[in-house]
């Protein structure tokens, strides 16, 4: 279990527990939950890569306490 | 300014008529080339063209979510505001199913909620297929009667949140719309009939009818072979059936207004009144028995292990590991006995069950944080979290 750090830079800072496996479509609905915008509504970047929802978090190399920039579609 | 909204346009909601779609993607549709290209300096007239060559509905794709042709269109509308009789004709055009869509989705989000429901209910007859762009640049196949229903139910489509209108059965109670008459309504009164004659020809007996109203769902109500499937409901697959209709309950739940708003029959109702009451009693009855699984089991955990010696002691060590030290902890050993002489056969499946619910939802888990974690992730269908 990896926690992750999201932060839009407009105020909403958004700390997700999550599994190393889990997809980044699934973050996004964690982070829906949370923070009450739709899960499609949301984007994941780090720096200009777009995040893709397919993906998992490992492959990213996502860890534990990492920090993700969060944006709106 | 090639954005401006028509200064001859009326407020729609409170607000410029262009701002009923979000900030971003109304950007979005700015700096589509399309809106760029061919929306400019569009007329109703001109539009109309447009709305005709359109093949597709959809709302934002691909990675940097591009708004489709539709899209821009309503845009397009919204900018221009033409008349509520020229958006009537849009929607009763037969030729061009498009157009038709196109003027519909307009009226959804500027129509009051009598026209709403007025020029948007007639359309529930369109059968017609459509092509519906998916967020990740697919193509579906959807149809005029889906999308009309998805209008009409959900507060989202095509990337565009819609306004909230009021319930049909408030309108109703108010006066200003009649109850809603479908168009299956014949249909639905001679099958009736039908099983009505047949009932009192004694085809049916009493227990095939409450079997029979059990696994019913209304999407197979409106199956007009239904006398078909009735021997094939009734002998096979019981379960696997009153499974079903327990989830379709739990989602009809939460639909509950789009079903009252749709009030067909009476039938339906009554079906539906049953099928609930049955839904409430048989989980009590499963939170009950899950109860008494417990406690048997920490009673038949002492009584296992003198049974088989090469079977228990590797049983012993696989709960030594995980669960045991667990339960020792949470729950005393002392047996209870509520139950009587307990059925061999029984225990095994049951206690396999028991474990492979413990495990699987992880919503019992003692740190209280990842225990909310994990109800919040089985809510939204993910695995709970490997701590």
């Amino acid at each position: 279990m990896i926690e992750v750090v999201l932060n839009d830079r407009l105020g909403k800072k958004v700390k997700v527990k999550c599994n190393e496996d889990d997809t980044i479509g699934d973050l996004k609905k964690l982070v829906a939950a949370q923070t009450g915008t739709r899960a499609d509504k949301i984007r994941i970047q780090k720096w200009y890569n777009v995040y893709k929802d397919h993906i998992t978090l490992r492959d990213y190399e996502v860890h534990d306490g990492m920090g993700l920039e969060l944006y709106y579609n | 300014m090639a954005n401006r909204t028509d200064p001859s346009a009326k407020n729609i909601r409170g607000t410029n008529p262009q701002n009923l779609i979000e900030k971003i993607v109304r950007t979005k549709i700015y700096n589509n080339t399309y809106w760029k290209e061919q929306c400019f300096g569009l007329t109703a007239e001109t539009l109309v063209d447009k709305a005709m060559e359109l093949d597709h509905i959809g709302g934002t794709f691909g990675g940097n979510r591009k708004p489709t042709p539709f899209m821009c269109l309503v845009m397009k509308m919204l900018q221009i505001q033409p008349e509520k009789e020229i958006v009537i004709e849009f929607i009763k055009n037969d030729d061009y199913k498009y157009v038709r869509v196109l003027g519909a989705f307009y009226l959804r989000i500027t129509g009051s909620d009598t026209d709403v429901y007025q020029y948007l209910e007639p359309l529930y007859n369109d059968y017609r297929k459509l092509r519906s762009k998916l967020a990740d640049g697919r193509f579906s196949l959807t149809h005029v009667d889906e999308l009309i229903d998805e209008l009409l139910t959900k507060d989202y489509s095509c990337d565009i949140a819609m306004p909230r209108i009021k319930k049909r059965w408030t309108l109703e109670s108010i006066g200003l719309l009649e109850p809603r008459k479908s168009a299956l309504e014949e249909d639905f009164e001679e099958e009736e009939e039908k099983e009505e004659n047949d009932q009192l020809n004694g085809l049916d007996d009493e227990v095939h009818d409450k079997e029979y109203y059990r696994g019913r769902s209304p999407e197979r109500e409106r199956d007009r072979d239904r006398r078909r499937d009735r021997d094939r409901y009734r002998d096979r697959d019981y379960d696997r059936e009153y499974d079903r209709d327990r989830d379709y309950d739990r989602e009809r739940g939460r639909g509950r207004e789009r079903d009252r708003n749709r009030d067909r029959d009476r039938d339906r109702d009554r079906y539906r009144l049953r099928d609930e009451k049955d839904y409430g009693r048989d989980r009590d009855r499963d939170r009950e028995w899950d109860g008494r699984e417990r406690e048997r089991r920490d009673r038949d955990r002492g009584r296992r292990r003198s049974h088989s010696r090469s079977r228990s002691r590797s049983r012993e060590h696989k709960d030594r590991e995980g669960g045991d030290h667990r339960k020792r902890h949470a729950r005393s050993i002392s047996p209870r006995r509520r139950d009587g002489p307990d059925d061999g056969t029984r225990e095994e499946p049951r206690k396999k069950k028991e474990k492979k619910e413990k495990k699987a939802d992880g919503t019992d888990h003692p740190d209280p944080e990842i225990a909310e974690a994990n109800r919040l992730r089985a809510s939204l269908g993910l695995k709970p979290l490997n701590v």
